[in-house]
């Protein structure tokens, strides 16, 4: 009995809190928020919040085109892989005190896990066989290389620093690093962990590939690189992954350096991370977008190599020797 | 029946496995014309190898016990070594077991692989040659024997690499490779004969004992020259070039045996020469010279990579890259990195031997390893994509697959040592590892989109699926792959913690060859705990349910609500979009497909690409100061 | 006087290895090959020479605790050693006469389609 009760509890886990039906709610909201807030900053009136919702359901109805070119199962797969690889990922993060999975990753497998979507979008853009596909493909690819080395750098101050603190000289879980919050503050309160906390505000537009770091579906360039070929349900199912991965990476941010701020009543604390999650695609995402004009590729991967590698950098340094 | 029972007892199964293969090597000289008595002979002998070296698992391996065995029963008179010697620990039979497994996939994808060459005869003969090379220099207890087994695999390798010999480069790569090689054997033979002249004894538990209390500049000397020689078997760093010229020349059953199990025996040499003969491991500097060269190799080899267009060229320089991620896990002398290391050595057999197959499965039915005139062969190639993908992902270290689970453990390694020993240069060793490995995803992302992915080019409309027997050797790796990835625990308390036990257990090696062992300092403790969580069963469990109910609301919803008729396919909503241009072909070459990246470092990509001249002389010269730099290295630090 | 073989051993070496790294003929590399190969001979050779010692040749009766004789383990080493210089200069060689039909050439600075 407690068997299936424990089973059941785990597969509302999945499908609905901290799942599926969460992240198709928060991530949306977050999208149709972060549009909203451009067109404001933008001086226009902008979409309503929920026309992600809208679009999303409206591309469901549409009629699905394999291309004759495109490798057919890989093409229809990829979307769903990536968005199921996302809600897993979504699972590990912790809520303040509640984690729906802890003891299963930790950061770094985080870290791999986050390329499991990117990969899914790849390959079904290569899969379509579309030449703008393997453009974007490669812009992509570059834009997770160039990611990646401040994504670790981060990553690695963080361990190190709680590590540090408990005593065990590094430390790589989740949940351990939203206990340790808990219990002294947020992370972001240390000095050293400020140009980390900075360094990830600035990786989160590029890894859901915002602007300015959307070289990769440039609409008005490659007409939207890997998705050129998409249409109807999985082109909806990608854009969902959007949403769900722009929530992701806010909440990761959340767990990260703002953990301290949970109350423990959980509905207040999903709220809670809601809010924070909105004022960081704000000002992470929003702001940003609204500001800059679209990189170009190689001008992407030097931005994020040298400046935001060396503001991980200096956290790591600071955490390093325990400032 | 006493006799018998002798005979079978477990005790002979080490050179029982040398000698099948050897045996079977030379009776297909004999009586090789006939193809059919040519491949019982070639799958029996690799198969009864197998099953001797499965046989030792439990007597070696679980119960921990060393097999001592001397060649015509002549024992060490006098206390010197004079005989023979084999010794079989559990780093030996983890090796071995290795050897094995790959030797097997790999001959029974010959078979079919291979028919289309003619002088078939000559190359299960040199094929076997290696392969039994590569067994005996692992399971031998003597350095001047490994000294002979690391010439046979030499000569084998070049011989092999050469067998094709119309295919562009081909001589040329087996002649560097020759050069070169050789150069390193003479290290070795070199080192070997100042140890004798030191020690009066050539068996490895004896120089054990009596070396590390007698180091003199002599035994500095040969420390160098013995690390540089079996350097050149690994093709670490300087020596890579070699590797990439012989993998693409080669037939791509050899590259599995050349990158999954002679690069392997080249790391076995350099553990047993650092931990075992010279006991230096403790030293802080000597783990810097491994790391130090582990970390190059994997850096400049991915870069490497990155820049290549040639399939198999490219798979070798990942080869040495991840050769790096072994040599520097193996360099940290902490029971989680060596653990890491041997884990890492076996997934990177296994993935690399599935790609190599996967290359030369392309190569087969196409004709052709460019990256830039292949394309779209998933339509054709469905299960060659499949087996691939499962490959790369390995290799880049996707979760679940094995890749991931023991590049996690060397990082976890690496950051541990970072911390413990407060050493900032660790740290940057950790962030070398993670950029190495999303570059090898870059690179592995560039493979399957110019070759299976993409558009088909002309004259590739022909092209089928391979042969059963090739998808099945495929598969066996494939399937090896996810399970090593699914239960890391099972692969390190069976297999890699024994091997990394034996490594720390040095005194045992020697007693058990009836040595006086005393003198070795204690062994570190071999138990380690993981920094972090990673449960790949749990995990796959959650993604698969996930997966499935996205995919019952997908396909309850019509997600793919139109099933195209094939009558409709010629329809024009079913083109490609061009943008209103005539569709014409436009796959992406892979020559240069991440230049974002390479535009950045332009530099770097130019510099290494005039380094690589080519030129057999200018790799001569690599060795040489390779070698000057460590017996200088060697002499000050030792 | 069995000093002058180590030296002489040694030279033999690094000669036999400067030829490998400065001569673009591969007929010359293959000589420098085979001069670093008699060189590791001689120096095995010196190793296990005993000055006034005799041919380690001997019937178990004529064996006892007065024969002195020269050390056998390096002349077996130095057999085995020749044998496989020879295999390498003759696979050497035969790769060289392939590479010239192939390459029209022996010179190693021409010899270099792979590279980069």
């Amino acid at each position: 009995m407690t068997i299936v009760i424990g089973a059941l509890q785990y597969l509302g886990y999945v499908l609905i809190f901290p799942g599926f039906l969460f992240c198709f709610l928060a991530g949306m909201l977050l999208c149709g928020i972060d549009r909203k807030l451009v067109a404001k900053m933008q001086k226009r009136v902008g979409p309503p919040v929920l026309q992600p919702f809208y679009d999303f359901f409206k591309l469901c109805g549409k009629e699905t085109i394999v291309p004759a070119a495109a490798e057919r199962i890989t093409f229809m797969l990829a979307p769903l892989v990536g968005l199921a690889a996302l809600v897993v990922i979504q699972l590990f993060i912790p809520v303040f005190g509640f984690t729906a999975f802890s003891g299963m990753a930790d950061i770094i497998v985080i870290l791999y896990l986050l390329l499991i979507p990117a990969l899914a979008i790849i390959l079904g853009g290569a899969a379509s066989g579309s030449p703008y596909a393997g453009v974007g493909l490669s812009r992509e690819m570059v834009t997770i290389i160039s990611c990646e080395l401040p994504l670790v750098l981060v990553l690695l101050a963080v361990a190190k620093t709680v590590g540090d603190e408990m005593g065990t000289g590094l430390c790589f879980s989740l949940s351990s690093i939203a206990q340790y919050q808990m219990l002294n503050g947020s992370l972001i309160t240390k000095i050293s962990m400020v140009p980390a906390a900075v360094a990830l505000l600035l990786i989160i537009p590029g890894e859901t590939g915002n602007h300015p770091f959307d070289a990769a579906e440039a609409e008005t360039e490659i007409c939207e690189g890997m998705l050129a070929e998409y249409s109807g349900a999985p082109l909806g199912v990608f854009k969902l992954s959007h949403a769900v991965k722009m929530l992701t990476l806010t909440s990761l941010f959340v767990a990260l350096f703002l953990g301290g701020l949970g109350t423990g009543i959980l509905p207040l604390d999903v709220l809670l991370m809601f809010l924070l999650c909105a004022v960081i695609t704000a000002v992470a995402i929003s702001f940003v977008h609204a500001v800059t004009a679209r990189l170009r590729i190689e001008q992407i991967f030097k931005y994020y190599w040298t400046v935001v590698s060396a503001l991980a950098l200096i956290s790591l340094v600071l955490a390093w020797y325990g400032l | 029946m006493n006799f018998l029972g002798n005979v079978l007892s477990y005790q002979h199964f080490p050179i029982y496995a040398i000698m099948v293969l050897f045996l079977g090597s030379f009776l297909i000289a004999v009586f090789g014309e006939n193809r059919i008595a040519r491949n019982i002979l070639a799958l029996l002998s690799i198969t009864a190898s197998l099953g001797f070296i499965l046989k030792l698992v439990g007597p070696v391996l679980m119960d921990g016990e060393i097999i001592a065995y001397w060649m015509g029963a002549r024992e060490p008179a006098g206390g010197y070594a004079i005989g023979i010697a084999l010794e079989v620990d559990a780093l030996s039979l983890f090796f071995a077991l290795l050897v094995s497994i790959a030797v097997f996939v790999s001959g029974v994808y010959s078979i079919q692989y291979m028919n289309r060459d003619d002088n078939e005869k000559e190359y299960y003969t040199l094929y076997l040659l290696l392969c039994g090379g590569v067994m005996g220099m692992v399971l031998s207890g003597d350095l001047f024997n490994m000294f002979i087994m690391v010439e046979i695999l030499t000569f084998a390798a070049v011989a092999l690499t050469a067998f094709r010999n119309t295919v562009r480069g081909a001589v040329e790569a087996a002649f560097k490779y020759l050069v070169v090689g050789c150069m390193g054997s003479t290290c070795i033979l070199v080192g070997t004969a100042i140890l004798y002249a030191q020690t009066h004894t050539l068996n490895f538990a004896q120089l054990s004992q009596l070396v590390p209390g007698d180091v003199n500049t002599a035994t500095k000397v040969a420390f160098a020259l013995l690390f540089v020689g079996f350097g050149t078997k690994a093709f670490i760093v300087p020596f890579h070039p070699l590797a990439a010229d012989a993998h693409g020349a080669a037939p791509a059953s050899i590259s599995v045996i050349i990158s999954g199990v002679l690069t392997k025996s080249g790391i076995y040499g350099i553990i047993r020469i650092t931990y075992f003969l010279f006991q230096s491991m403790g030293l802080g500097t000597m783990q810097f010279l491994l790391v130090f060269i582990g970390s190059l190799s994997m850096f400049i080899c991915v870069t490497m990579a990155l820049a290549q267009h040639d399939f198999k060229r490219l798979l070798a320089f990942h080869s040495i890259s991840q050769i790096g991620y072994v040599l520097t896990a193996v360099g940290l002398c902490t029971a989680l990195g060596v653990s890491a290391g041997l884990y890492h050595a076996i997934n990177h057999t296994l993935f690399k031997g599935l790609l190599f197959l996967a290359a030369g499965a392309v190569l087969h039915e196409t004709g052709t390893t460019d990256l830039n005139k292949l394309g779209g062969l998933a339509k054709k190639m469905p299960y060659t994509t499949v087996l691939f993908l499962v490959g790369a992902f390995s290799i880049s270290g996707v979760p679940p697959f094995n890749g991931f689970a023991s590049k996690w453990m060397v990082y976890q390694a690496t950051y541990q040592k970072a911390v413990e020993s407060g050493n900032i240069g660790f740290l940057l060793v950790t962030i070398i590892a993670l950029v190495t490995s999303v570059l090898t995803l870059a690179s592995f992302v560039k493979v399957s989109h110019s070759v299976f992915f993409g558009q088909l080019p002309e004259g590739l409309e022909h092209v089928k699926e391979v042969s059963f027997g090739m998808r099945f050797a495929m598969a066996i790796f494939a399937v090896l792959c996810v399970v090593t990835g699914l239960f890391p625990n099972l692969v390190t308390s069976y297999l890699t913690e024994p091997a990394a036990r034996a490594v720390f257990n040095v005194a045992h090696y020697i007693e058990a060859m009836g040595f006086d062992g005393s003198a070795v300092t204690e062994p570190v403790a071999v138990s380690f705990s993981h920094v972090g969580t990673w449960d790949p069963v749990s995990w796959l469990l959650v993604l698969c349910i996930a997966l499935l109910s996205v995919t019952i609301v997908a396909v309850g919803s019509k997600y793919d609500n139109v099933s195209r008729s094939k009558a409709a396919a010629t329809e024009s909503k079913y083109e490609l979009f061009y943008g209103g241009e005539a569709q014409e072909l436009s796959q992406l070459g892979g020559d240069d497909l991440f230049w974002g990246f390479k535009h950045n470092w332009r530099g770097y990509f130019n510099y290494m690409h005039r380094l690589h001249s080519g030129i057999v002389n200018d790799y001569a010269l690599w060795a040489v100061v390779d070698l000057a730099l460590v017996m200088l290295f060697s002499l000050i630090v030792l | 006087m069995i000093m002058l073989n180590y030296i002489a051993s040694f030279f033999l070496i690094g000669l036999g290895l400067y030829a490998i790294v400065t001569k673009y003929n591969l007929v010359k590399t293959v000589i420098g090959l085979s001069i670093a190969d008699y060189g590791v001979n001689l120096l095995l050779i010196s190793i296990g020479f005993n000055p006034g010692g005799t041919a380690p040749i001997f019937t178990w009766s004529e064996l006892d605790y007065n024969s002195f004789f020269v050390d056998p383990v390096p002349q077996a080493l130095t057999l085995t050693s020749i044998v496989i210089g020879a295999c390498v200069t003759a696979m050497s060689l035969a790769l060289v006469i392939k590479l010239e039909e192939q390459y029209g050439t022996i010179d190693t600075r021409k010899i270099r389609r792979l590279r980069g």
